[in-house]
């Protein structure tokens, strides 16, 4: 114990002697380790961390699924649904959901919440009830019954105070009396963040409804029961309801996903390339470690050779060389992972939200072990073997240099090896955050279809109650775009059903007027937009034919409709889409003649494909739940107070949700792959710092020991320039290997990517030659330093002996 | 005390195989203070750190205190060595990164020796030689005299049977060097046997007898006071060297 | 070959060397006065430590001296840019070390060749002068070899030819023979004395009587004074 105290104070000593070398193998330890333990807390909340279920893995998310239209997860049709509850023999318990967004009136200013409607077998779904109050009952679901709602934890804490007397109080949601039964367990979220959550009553049309898709359903397997079973069954039961609904059903099957790679599975190849990113930086620093042990190994075999003819045997050099390695590689581990916890709170600031159980994220105790046992990996492993190679040379009693030279070249061999590996995997890590920067400016030069400066966005959906018809939704709508254009700083203002660049779309089905009827399997369908007559001033959407909508197209004038390029070269290869007449959606008995031809919109995302869209004037299809687009003059944010206020003016118990710039909603859409970049980059960085410390070490460390070469060389004649260029030729070698292997490690590494790309090639040239470019100019800074310091070498080393 | 019979050792392999030791035979009895010369080369570090117990790749036999120290496991020779042996080095060795105080325990850690027990030892052993005052100094903070002097401490705090010294005054002034052999002479004196390594004549007055090695041959075992006043030109002819003759020991 | 001229090639001139370590301040050189005229064969012998390695780097231009004159061929060395201290390390001085000093890395014949690249020498020519100077020290066959793959006699060899590769003014040699077995050090100091016979100025450190008494003069170091100079023509057997 006492010979423990003793080898621990020395190894501290000698760090502190040492300093250069202790800070580069501790900064090297914490990055490395720092960075990992960071991503693998993200890994370890995100994919390794159960979901609030029980036997979660038996939990599927439900989809109806038409491959033959590209559609693989499709929201279900409530007849379709219907069927399955009643037919299905795969799931112990299948549920249907809806959202539902509700305003809560009554309490202070009118709110909306997310709600989800949820049929009878949710909790045996979910096997987590309320703790407080009941579930729902059979009664609860009876038409006609009287309106009761479940309450998240945190709803009722952050609206009701935890008030434990909340049960059976009434709540007023879009002008609805409902109860509160119960609420939830406070570790237990909802599926789509949903607050709330009452039963969901089907209608006896909607029952028989197999062609509108609005429905999310979910099921718990039976046990037992294997995912691929339950598509077999699942999918032999869809073709019954095929046959029996040729018209609405035709080319339509199901699809079953695991909800916990519904949750997670967007996100995992980003996390998987960044895991193996911190892999890397990890390597990288185990390689300077061992990079810096194996020299200072070298420097003190004189050391331990006077230890060895002192007495001391060979598991006692051992042990003392190990407690050093350990003491140094813990050391590395505490700062590891204080730099980890900073980092995964700079993650949860900076990740935009689409990373799953952020807020959960934290260091546990998981990851706590996860980074002492890397510590004391890392430690024993680049520690032991130059402790077992330096107890042996001592043991063969060598306090000369006998055999010296040889046993010197190879290890300055390995860490030239070492060496031309970090500068490999960071040449690697380069190119992949060389990619993401390319992938991403390219991203940002995609046209949106749309001027998304100084719009200023919201939701509003009307509560059927108090708008039961067309004329006041409409009415509702005009005065509001007329009130707030009004608003000073308010250039124009206009409304959509659904806002471009966003998850909410409406997808009609549509057929041509004067064209034989497609079969069912051909159905053409497009994005359907109502909008007001300034939609495509306020978006600045170019007009490329016709006309626009006016405030001429009313209820009682001729139905019309624009469509965008792309539908119109598809549609009408050759022809005037002018004057075409079109049926779509739900009411197809109308028919629509086109206008006009707009510019296309990305309403997926600027890296997705543009779609067809159509539009029609909302004053001749009238919509509940719209968006309302203002175009300001300058600082749209700061306008959303007025615009609130001017909605509340006209119906006192409507709230405004969602307000949000419509630039916003456009880097919301590419904030995953900034976040991805960002990471990717700073990961990159700290392989480029290791790999050039790790450079810098081994030619300085081989300038010391060729100090006699060199005394030499300049007793021979020759000037600093020459000394100056075969330093510099040492280290640029090992780089030019490290860039060689680097490149085919990049090339690898291709595949993986490919996937996180946008309009870039995996093996662009230039991406390549940058990152070479870069890593050979860093190469040389760091071979620079010691091959002055070589030029400075006293000549009179040459006579110089050990 | 030390008995060698045929000892040989060589480097290398093959062509290039090159014999460091060739047949040494030596008996160093226990009390004695022996010279070892020869020039460069010639095998008197290697010899000593076979006696040292530090290098066991050799043919031949080797006794130490009665013991077959050819026959030993490196473990059993390294035991061995703890117990009975303390090194001098031409270049003193101290441990760098430890003070003088601690550079006097590292052979007693290695003997097991107890805490409170060492820490008389070593206070014993700077009192005796004179270097209290810079127990908590760093090698680099001494003298090369005093270096080894701290050298000669550590090798003796042990209580060794036995001390070998290599060129221990090869790096100091001549009159540093004195106060060295000087001591040497007083530990001998109190009964530790000296086996040391060295170039000069002067300081192979201070043994009682001189090995001579010449290219791994030991030439002849002359009293030192034959050695100091008479040239070896004797010792020429009975070393088997052809290039012999000019082996004249003068020094001016 | 008689050496009727006087002509010095250098001269040294109360020259002192003093070093500072930690506090400590050692008069590695005091007072030298010091001549080697062309052609000449000159021993510096003394025990170790007594300074002769100090006196050769300074002969070498490896050091300079810290107070004091040398003149080499008649110019005086003090003041000289280190770029020109290196020109005529590599024209001028050919080395011979005690450990060879060979590069490991590099063949026989390239190491040979290695003083004449720094002369910008084209790679024809110094292939040819270094095949001939190892031709002359009997090392011609083994030009493609390692160093490793030699003995230690055939390195100090080849070590030679690097110094007379060159065609210096003069060489210097830093115990040439210690580490040498005695038979290999005789077979060097006979190439040594073969090539001061065709004219060479050499200049060798030791320690060993034996081996100065080869040198037509020898000069006696003692804690860095001369202390002892021998005109040794009647020990030299020819």
């Amino acid at each position: 114990m006492g010979d423990l105290v003793q080898d621990l104070r020395y190894g501290l000593r000698l760090l502190l002697r040492n300093p250069g070398f202790a800070l580069a193998a501790i900064v090297s330890l914490a990055l490395g380790i720092g960075a990992n333990t960071a991503i693998f807390s993200v890994v370890n909340t995100v994919l390794l961390r159960p979901l609030p279920y029980p036997d979660v893995d038996r939990v599927m998310m439900v989809w109806d699924s038409n491959p033959s239209r590209g559609w693989d997860q499709f929201a279900v049709s409530p007849g379709n649904y219907v069927d399955w509850e009643a037919r299905q023999t795969a799931f112990e318990a299948l549920v249907a959901l809806r959202t539902r967004s509700l305003v809560l009136t009554g309490h202070d200013e009118p709110e909306r919440l997310s709600g989800l409607l949820a049929t009878a077998q949710f909790f045996d779904l979910t096997g987590t009830p309320p703790v407080l109050g009941r579930a729902f009952t059979a009664h609860d679901f009876e038409a006609g019954a009287e309106h009761v709602v479940v309450l998240t934890d945190a709803l009722w804490k952050r609206r009701f105070g935890g008030r434990q007397d909340i049960l059976g109080s009434p709540l007023t949601l879009g002008d609805e009396a409902y109860t509160v039964i119960g609420v939830l367990p406070p570790q237990s979220s909802l599926p789509t963040g949903a607050e709330l959550l009452a039963p969901l009553v089907l209608t006896a049309d909607e029952r028989q409804h197999h062609g509108a898709h609005y429905l999310l359903a979910m099921g718990r397997l039976k046990s037992g029961m294997t995912t691929a079973a339950a598509t077999s069954a699942m999918r032999d039961l869809a073709r019954q309801i095929e046959a029996e609904h040729k018209d609405s059903n035709t080319g339509w099957t199901v699809r079953l996903v695991p909800i916990y790679e519904a949750v997670v599975g967007g996100i995992r190849p980003a996390l998987l390339v960044l895991a193996l990113a911190v892999g890397v930086v990890l390597l990288i620093a185990c390689a300077n470690v061992a990079n810096l042990l194996l020299a200072r190994a070298a420097t003190r075999r004189g050391e331990i050779a006077v230890r060895a003819a002192l007495g001391a045997g060979r598991g006692r050099l051992i042990r003392q060389l190990l407690t050093e390695s350990l003491l140094l590689s813990l050391c590395g581990g505490a700062f590891g992972l204080l730099l980890g916890t900073w980092a995964v709170d700079l993650i949860k600031t900076l990740q935009p939200g689409t990373l799953p159980r952020a807020q959960s994220l934290a260091v546990d105790g998981r990851v706590l072990l996860f980074t002492l046992g890397v510590s004391i990996v890392t430690g024993l492993l680049f520690g032991a073997a130059p402790g077992v190679l330096l107890s042996r040379a001592s043991l063969q009693g060598t306090l000369q240099q006998v055999g010296r030279g040889v046993r010197g070249r190879l290890s300055q061999r390995m860490r030239g090896l070492l060496v031309a590996a970090q500068v490999a995997m960071s040449l690697v890590l380069l190119v992949a955050a060389g990619l993401q920067i390319r992938s991403l400016a390219r991203l940002l030069t995609v046209d949106p279809g749309f001027d998304p400066a100084n719009v200023l966005t919201f939701k509003i959906a009307l509560p059927d109650r108090r708008y039961p018809d067309d004329a006041r939704q409409a009415a509702f709508y005009e005065r509001a775009l007329a009130d707030l254009k009004t608003l000073p700083g308010v250039v124009s203002a206009a409304a959509v059903t659904s806002v471009p660049i966003s998850d909410d779309d409406l997808i009609f089905s549509f057929t041509v007027e004067g064209r034989p009827p497609a079969p069912p399997e051909e159905e053409r369908s497009a994005n359907w937009y109502a909008v007001s007559p300034d939609y495509f001033g306020t978006l600045r959407i170019p007009l490329v034919r016709g006309r626009l909508f006016t405030d001429a197209d009313a209820a009682a004038t001729p139905r019309v409709a624009l469509i965008n390029e792309t539908m119109a070269r598809r549609i009408f290869p050759g022809q005037d889409p002018l004057g075409q007449r079109l049926r779509m959606g739900v009411d197809g008995q109308v028919v629509r003649e086109i206008v006009g031809v707009v510019g296309d919109v990305r309403h997926y995302g600027l890296d997705q494909p543009v779609t067809m869209q159509m539009y029609e004037p909302c004053a001749q299809r009238p919509w509940s739940a719209m968006t309302l687009l203002l175009r300001v003059a300058a600082r749209p944010d700061t306008l959303a107070p007025a615009a609130r206020r001017a909605v509340l003016a006209i119906d006192p118990g409507q709230p405004v949700s969602e307000v949000r710039t419509l630039q916003a909603i456009l880097d919301l859409s590419t904030a995953q792959r900034r976040f991805t970049l960002v990471l990717l980059a700073l990961f990159a960085l700290v392989a480029l710092l290791l790999a050039s410390v790790g450079l810098y070490g081994v030619v300085a460390y081989s300038v010391t020991q060729r100090t006699h070469e060199i005394g030499v060389r300049m007793a021979l004649g020759a000037q600093r320039g020459e000394i100056l260029a075969l330093v510099l030729w040492q280290g640029m070698g090992m780089t030019l290997w490290g860039v060689l292997a680097g490149l085919v490690g990049a090339t690898a590494l291709a595949r993986v990517m490919s996937g996180l790309l946008f309009g870039v090639s995996a093996r662009d040239p230039l991406t390549f030659a940058a990152t070479v470019v870069i890593l050979t100019c860093v190469a040389l800074g760091a071979t620079y330093v010691p091959a002055r310091r070589a030029t400075r070498v006293e000549p009179t080393s040459a006579l110089r002996y050990e | 005390m030390i008995r060698l019979v045929h000892v040989e050792k060589a480097y290398g392999h093959g062509a290039a195989r090159t014999f460091v030791l060739r047949r040494v035979d030596l008996e160093v009895r226990a009390g004695e203070f022996v010279s070892i010369m020869g020039p460069s080369g010639a095998g008197k570090s290697t010899l000593l750190h076979v006696l040292g117990m530090l290098d066991g790749d050799f043919t031949g036999e080797y006794h130490f205190l009665d013991q077959a120290v050819h026959a030993m496991r490196p473990k059993e020779r390294a035991d061995l060595n703890r117990k009975h042996v303390g090194f001098v080095f031409q270049s003193y060795h101290l441990i760098d990164d430890l003070t003088v105080y601690e550079n006097l325990e590292v052979p007693l850690q290695y003997r097991n020796v107890a805490r409170k027990e060492r820490q008389a030892l070593v206070a014993d052993t700077l009192d005796r030689f004179g270097i209290v005052a810079k127990k908590d100094l760093y090698p680099s903070q001494l003298s090369g005299g005093q270096q080894q002097l701290v050298g000669v401490a550590r090798a003796v705090i042990g209580k060794p049977h036995l001390i070998l010294a290599d060129e221990p005054t090869g790096n100091l002034h001549s009159d540093q060097g004195r106060e060295i052999m000087e001591l040497f002479r007083r530990l001998n004196d109190a009964g530790t046997t000296i086996v040391q390594v060295t170039h000069s004549e002067q300081n192979a007055t201070y043994g009682h007898r001189i090995v001579r090695l010449r290219d791994g041959w030991v030439e002849r075992a002359a009293p030192a006071a034959t050695a100091a006043s008479a040239p070896a030109a004797g010792a020429a002819a009975a070393g088997p060297s052809p290039s012999g003759g000019s082996a004249a020991a003068e020094t001016h | 070959m008689s050496q009727t001229a006087t002509e010095s090639l250098i001269r040294l001139d109360g020259v002192t060397k003093v070093f500072y370590t930690d506090e400590v301040e050692t008069h590695a050189l005091s007072n030298i006065k010091l001549e080697v005229r062309k052609g000449e064969y000159l021993a510096i012998a003394g025990p170790s430590g007594c300074g002769k390695s100090t006196l050769l780097s300074l002969l070498g231009l490896l050091d300079a001296p810290t107070s004091g004159s040398y003149q080499l061929d008649g110019k005086p060395v003090a003041g000289l840019t280190p770029a020109d201290r290196a020109r005529i390390r590599n024209r001028e001085i050919g080395f011979i070390f005690q450990s060879f000093n060979l590069i490991g890395d590099l063949s026989v014949i390239e190491n040979v060749e290695l003083p004449l690249t720094y002369r910008g020498m084209k790679p024809a020519e110094r292939r040819k002068r270094a095949q001939e100077a190892l031709e002359r020290v009997g090392m011609g066959h083994r030009a493609k070899h390692l160093p490793s793959q030699l003995s230690g006699g055939q390195q100090q060899r080849v070590a030679v030819a690097r110094a007379v590769a060159g065609r210096p003014l003069i060489l210097l040699a830093d115990e040439p023979t210690g580490n040498l077995d005695s038979k290999s050090g005789e077979a060097v100091m006979d190439l040594l004395r073969e090539l001061h016979r065709d004219g060479a100025t050499l200049c060798m450190v030791t320690h060993d009587p034996r081996y100065a008494r080869h040198a037509d003069r020898s000069v006696h170091l003692f804690d860095g004074r001369v202390v002892d100079e021998v005109s040794a023509a009647a020990g030299s057997d020819h």
